[in-house]
């Protein structure tokens, strides 16, 4: 049977091998991280942002990297599925984004530090990440029966980036504002148009909050939300609810 | 008790008590949240509630260590602790940062790093209080009679833990280097050096209450303290799966933490069969159940629930969601939380001479609050794979899916109402034993009952005479 001293020395050795790998590993990751995370895009911008990131306490909401608080969405590829234009809006009035919803603190950040954050978001989302956060395998099976993975791709990236957030088309999306499926039966192109320019300036006491966008960008996505008549899409709600 | 030091638990396991109450306040303002009440929103915000309750865990759970020490060190190496008074200017200097840490994160005086919350000047203060600490018990075992394993392990690991608090003051703008040095912190301790901690707490509380041959337990405890430090170290890849770091750490991440239950098995195994073979029938049978209680589930929570997620297949769906707060949950309560619990209710008859163990609301808070915390597990458990099978799999919008799952955490308040209730009948039997009594220097509140047919085993307690 197994003595005291062996079980002594079963520790020690096991103790140092394991610290020993360990350390060696450690090394060799930290020597590989500059070109895994594209250290050199990692500015001072950039790291002004994760300054903020961390006095903001980002992380007991939300989580980067899969690593935070469980309570507001993952952030790691925000800049790839959201862009810039809405995380600036996002972090400049929270609630305006997202009435009635789940609550995210308004913080005081100053333009410079919006930015910073948004160059933050940018150099996480170039990581090599092992596949994180991995592509939604189902979904082309819990959708079944609609093209909307097909259909992605022909959609103005600002669509769906942007208005996917609160929107819902074809069954994909947010449930904060109304279905867009048929908008286009029901607004004409040049109705959407001055809608985007400021949706409060046409029906005030909206919850849709003015995004800022750029004249291009109202253009294509007014262009792009016309064509969404009723007949080329499943059954949808009449009117705009909630407006 | 035995030496008059040993006294010096009574505040920090008071210090526990008002600590714990406080953090399952600030877990029912999370639950709440989302559940979508969060009337608080403007005055404690989700993120603010969530550093104070992972914090207030992390001080009471300290505290509770630091008590235990206090109370067993003397007795293991049979000398008093170098200086009372010192002890208690520790133990006020530790409560003082704690609760400046706990009202500075309400006006947002913190670092926003997940579980090292804790603003850098105040780092230091910790550091300095946990050097006093380690200098006065260090001290004590060096002019102690005789030097224990268990003594030792639990000093080694005290020791450890204080040096691994070290990594977590590196600065660095780099998120993933950052990351790195906060698991080496957090992963390190828990599924670490904190283990020493309780193997050395569980073997003291093991020789006493079940009377085992000493030369049996200590073996033992080198075979699974050994088994956590051999999974455990490298188990730390699985925190490395996806931060930007190299793809072998899913291999060696995989690898040792699918063995990181081993350790715990250990434990478990050990704490059961020594209890059972022990052959003294130990008048505090309510410990004994907070012992074995400890070891039972802190297999289930740290290690069962801990390997069912960390497998790198499993792990790339359910990271970063409501899973990790359910193994969290059960991890920390089984390990850690019953063994802090376990040695103050083996504690307190002997510091104070009165015997609470048999009441029927000692028997309560063990039964409530375990029956509790699993249903919590289990609520956390329905919410996290819901969430895992629509947000990460068919790719439903985050806050729809919130929606979702918001009735799970319904069932989540109503267990920890329950839970709620099991902790406060235990601290009321806390309040109940009172303070600390002179006239218990030297004596053991289990003497009588053990009579002398346990002289001869290794957790006698003098007697008086």
């Amino acid at each position: 049977m197994l003595s005291r001293s062996q079980a002594k020395g079963f520790f020690l050795v096991g103790t140092v091998l394991a610290a020993g790998s360990f350390l060696a590993l450690t090394v060799d990751s930290f020597a590989k991280v500059p070109e895994l995370t594209n250290e050199k895009a990692l500015d001072e911008k950039v790291q002004l942002g994760k300054a903020v990131w961390d006095r903001s306490n980002c992380m007991g909401c939300h989580t980067l990297l899969g690593e935070g608080g469980y309570y507001a969405p993952e952030l790691t590829r925000v800049y790839e599925r959201r862009g810039p234009t809405f995380i600036r809006a996002m972090l400049t009035n929270p609630e305006a984004m997202y009435p009635g919803q789940r609550r995210m603190q308004k913080y005081k950040l100053t333009d410079q530090e919006i930015d910073a954050v948004i160059a933050f978001f940018q150099w996480i989302g170039q990581m090599q990440l092992n596949d994180f956060p991995p592509r939604p395998i189902l979904m082309p099976v819990a959708t079944i029966g609609s093209s909307t993975v097909v259909k992605q791709a022909d959609r103005p990236k600002l669509f769906n980036q942007l208005c996917i957030a609160c929107h819902s088309l074809e069954g994909q999306g947010g449930a904060v504002g109304p279905k867009l499926d048929g908008v286009g039966s029901r607004m004409t192109m040049n109705q959407i148009d001055v809608w985007l320019h400021d949706p409060g300036k046409v029906k005030p006491g909206t919850a849709m909050p003015n995004l800022g966008l750029s004249e291009e960008s109202i253009r294509e996505l007014a262009a792009f939300l016309s064509t969404l008549t009723q007949g080329g899409t499943p059954p949808v709600t009449p009117a705009l609810r909630q407006q | 008790m035995k030496y008059r030091t040993q006294r010096i638990a009574y505040p920090f396991f008071a210090l526990s008590m008002l600590l714990v109450l406080l953090q399952i306040v600030y877990g029912f303002i999370m639950a709440f949240a989302h559940m979508g009440y969060d009337g608080l929103h403007d005055w404690i915000p989700f993120h603010v509630a969530r550093s104070t309750h992972t914090n207030l865990l992390l001080m009471w759970l300290l505290s509770g260590f630091m008590g235990a020490t206090y109370y067993l060190v003397p007795e293991e190496v049979e000398h008093d602790i170098i200086s009372e008074k010192l002890a208690y200017v520790q133990c006020g200097a530790f409560a003082v940062v704690g609760v400046i840490a706990i009202i500075g994160f309400h006006f947002s005086w913190w670092e926003g790093r997940k579980f090292l919350e804790i603003p850098r000047p105040l780092d230091y203060l910790v550091v300095v209080d946990v050097l006093l600490f380690l200098y006065l018990t260090g001290m004590t075992i060096y002019r102690g009679k005789r030097r224990t394993t268990t003594a030792m392990v639990l000093y080694f690991g005290l020791v450890s833990m204080a040096l691994l608090y070290l990594p977590g003051m590196i600065d660095t703008h780099h998120q993933t280097v950052d990351s790195v040095w906060r698991w080496w912190v957090v992963h390190l301790w828990v599924e670490g050096v904190w283990e020493l901690i309780m193997g050395g707490i569980l073997a003291f509380l093991l020789l006493k209450l079940a009377g085992v041959d000493r030369e049996v337990v200590e073996k033992w405890l080198y075979v699974i303290i050994g088994l956590t430090f051999m999974s455990g170290i490298l188990g730390t890849g699985h925190h490395f799966y996806f931060i930007g770091l190299p793809s072998y750490w899913l291999w060696v991440g995989g690898i040792f933490s699918a063995l990181e239950p081993l350790a715990f098995l250990g434990m478990a195994v050990y704490a059961l069969t020594l209890a059972r073979k022990g052959g003294r029938k130990h008048p505090n049978q309510n410990a004994l159940a907070w012992t074995v209680g400890c070891a039972i589930l802190s297999f289930v929570g740290a290690g069962f629930l801990g390997f069912a997620h960390t497998l790198p297949q499993v792990n790339r769906w359910t990271h970063g969601s409501l899973v990790t707060a359910m193994h969290g949950h059960l991890a920390f309560w089984g390990a850690y939380a019953m063994l802090v619990l376990g040695i103050i209710a083996y504690a307190m008859p002997n510091l104070t001479g009165r015997k609470l163990y048999d009441r029927w609301y000692s028997g309560y808070a063990f039964w409530a609050s375990n029956i509790g915390m699993v249903s919590m597990t289990l609520a956390l458990a329905a919410a996290g794979v819901t969430q895992v099978v629509l947000e990460r799999r068919a790719g439903m919008d985050f806050l729809l899916v919130q929606k979702e799952i918001q009735w799970h955490f319904l069932g989540m308040i109503l267990a920890a109402s329950l839970f709620t209730s099991g902790m406060l009948a235990y601290v009321y039997t806390f309040i109940r034993y009172g303070l600390p009594n002179p006239e218990q220097f030297g004596r053991s509140a289990y003497d009588q009952e053990l009579g002398a047919a346990s002289a001869a085993g290794e957790g006698a307690v003098p007697s008086p005479t």
